[in-house]
């Protein structure tokens, strides 16, 4: 039994990760129906950012959020404003593509600027590892990065729930005619919102950079990840972001554990395809 | 001065000529209605109003300003709300939570928690549901939480779009004494209406729209029943 404690633990701690890498997608998905294809390659942006800081000034990746973040904030604020706000109600295929072509701009460029060799953001923190009764080992770095998921999602909440913004965003979504009643100027809130998922995506983005090693295609994986955690965990539900990566995540180790360390994706994908067949709007989903 | 001012407005829905040359004006201390049946072009008017609607040709002046060009969020920045038709409250949103919606306009949120009384003092029933959420309530309920939503954002002219409908006749009567209260507290209402009793006994000026025209203004205490039937359907 205590075999599978180890895993357990592990996955529900990577969950954590898996949540924080979810939110950016279920958040522009939530707000604006709309699915940002280059989410992953913002990740990995960001993951190639912080990278700069550390070999050129030294820091712990940790502290390079302080640039990084409002970098990333400036970019999908951007990003918002002059790509995607030219789409706006003209329906999914127009953003789709737009959304598609920058993964693929972002993904080249990272290649050709920082080559293809395997990167990490080098930190003490994925050495150690600490012993949890004598029964199982514990990365420190999933503890961070679960604590991370935990405060991302927690901040989200706290802004949805307590801001004029949160409450612009979530008007927007109900109805956008009535928001635009009420004074909401949905190109400028479409554009905080977008800055705010890609600052998601740039916190989980430098935390994958620490855990995993990284390339200019990674973006790829990781996307799929963040689809796996939005489906199982419902669309358009930051409850449901949170257990959809904790179920992803203990998915993925747990049913490594059993089958073998080789199928570790695709146990998180069999629990997705169960998912998407006896629940297809997610498990807390309501869109 | 004239608070509203529409004049000439023609507007085009696709290829179909939804208004048709109208001229119509609100002063200060007025509630105006705006009356016709179905397809009349009332909400069309006041979509043109609100700038949901660019008109073809023609203006739109509040205040003395020019708004036919301004997006919706620019317009209720100026004091003109609207109640929409239909209610469109947000439904994953609690009441509480429309209402300071209500309030985001940066002119209104200074004055938020005692907007918020005034209109928990004009809806008790509100205040009781204040934690609920919008989908939750019943019609007449949403209706209310509408209209306080709208009151939020301080206006000065505040246009009402079919508030009775689907209401039943107890609902409506609160309504409208929540209305002659508004006016009273020293906004300018607009009532458009397709309940031409209630409507013409609270006005003190009534247009009566017809397939995009304007078919009879004035004091509708002036007008007879006769009248009224012909500006509505034209026999």
């Amino acid at each position: 039994m205590f075999t599978f404690l180890e895993p357990l633990i592990n996955g529900l701690l990577l969950g954590g990760l898996y949540a924080a890498i979810g939110i950016g997608l279920s958040m522009v998905f939530g707000i604006m129906r709309q699915v940002n294809l280059a989410h992953g390659e913002l990740m990995i942006l960001a993951s190639y950012f912080s990278l700069i800081f550390v070999q050129l000034l030294g820091l712990p990746p940790l502290l390079t959020f302080l640039f990084v973040l409002p970098a990333t904030f400036i970019l999908g604020y951007l990003i918002q404003i002059f790509l995607f706000n030219r789409v706006l109600e003209k329906g999914m295929e127009s953003y789709l593509m737009i959304s598609f072509g920058l993964s693929i701009i972002l993904q080249n460029a990272m290649l050709l600027i920082f080559t293809p060799d395997a990167r990490t953001l080098k930190t003490g923190l994925v050495i150690k590892s600490l012993n949890v009764f004598d029964l199982f080992h514990v990365p420190v770095i999933y503890l961070v990065d679960c604590a991370a998921g935990f405060l991302v999602l927690g901040l989200i909440h706290l802004m949805m729930k307590k801001t004029y913004l949160g409450w612009a965003i979530r008007a927007a979504s109900d109805n956008l005619t009535a928001a635009r009643l009420m004074g909401i100027n949905p190109k400028r809130v479409y554009a905080l919102a977008m800055g705010m998922a890609v600052i998601t995506a740039a916190i989980s983005g430098v935390l994958v950079g620490m855990t995993f090693t990284f390339y200019p295609h990674s973006g790829t994986q990781y996307l799929i990840i963040a689809f796996g955690v939005v489906i199982i965990g419902g669309l358009g539900s930051l409850p449901g972001t949170f257990l959809g990566g904790l179920i992803l995540g203990v998915s993925q180790l747990v049913g490594g554990r059993i089958i073998g360390p080789g199928f570790q994706l695709l146990s998180g994908y069999i629990i997705l395809l169960i998912v998407l067949t006896i629940r297809p709007q997610g498990l807390l989903g309501r869109k | 001065m004239l608070m509203l001012e529409v004049r000439d407005l023609n507007l085009y829905y696709g290829g179909f000529q939804a208004l048709i040359d109208i001229t119509l004006h609100v002063e200060r201390d007025q509630i105006v209605s705006i009356l016709g049946s179905n397809g009349a072009g009332k909400s069309t008017l006041l979509k043109a109003i609100s700038g949901l609607l660019k008109p073809s040709s023609g203006t739109i002046h509040y205040n003395g300003g020019r708004i036919d060009h301004l997006d919706p969020h620019e317009i209720v920045r100026l004091g003109l709300a609207l109640v929409p038709e239909g209610r469109k409250i947000f439904s994953s949103l609690t009441v509480l939570e429309n209402l300071l919606i209500g309030s985001y306009v940066p002119e209104a949120r200074r004055t938020k928690d005692e907007q918020l009384e005034n209109v928990f003092e004009l809806f008790p029933r509100l205040r009781e549901r204040k934690g609920q959420l919008g989908s939750t309530l019943s019609g007449g309920e949403q209706q209310m939480l509408a209209i306080g939503r709208a009151l939020m954002s301080q206006p000065h002219l505040i246009v009402f779009d079919e508030i009775s409908l689907g209401l039943s006749p107890v609902i409506v009567q609160h309504l409208y004494q929540a209305v002659n209260r508004i006016k009273e507290k020293g906004m300018v209402v607009v009532l458009v209406e397709q309940d031409v009793k209630r409507s013409l006994k609270t006005a003190d000026f009534a247009y009566i729209l017809q397939e995009g025209k304007i078919s009879l203004k004035g004091n509708p205490r002036d007008f007879t029943d006769e009248e009224v039937k012909k500006a509505y359907f034209g026999l």
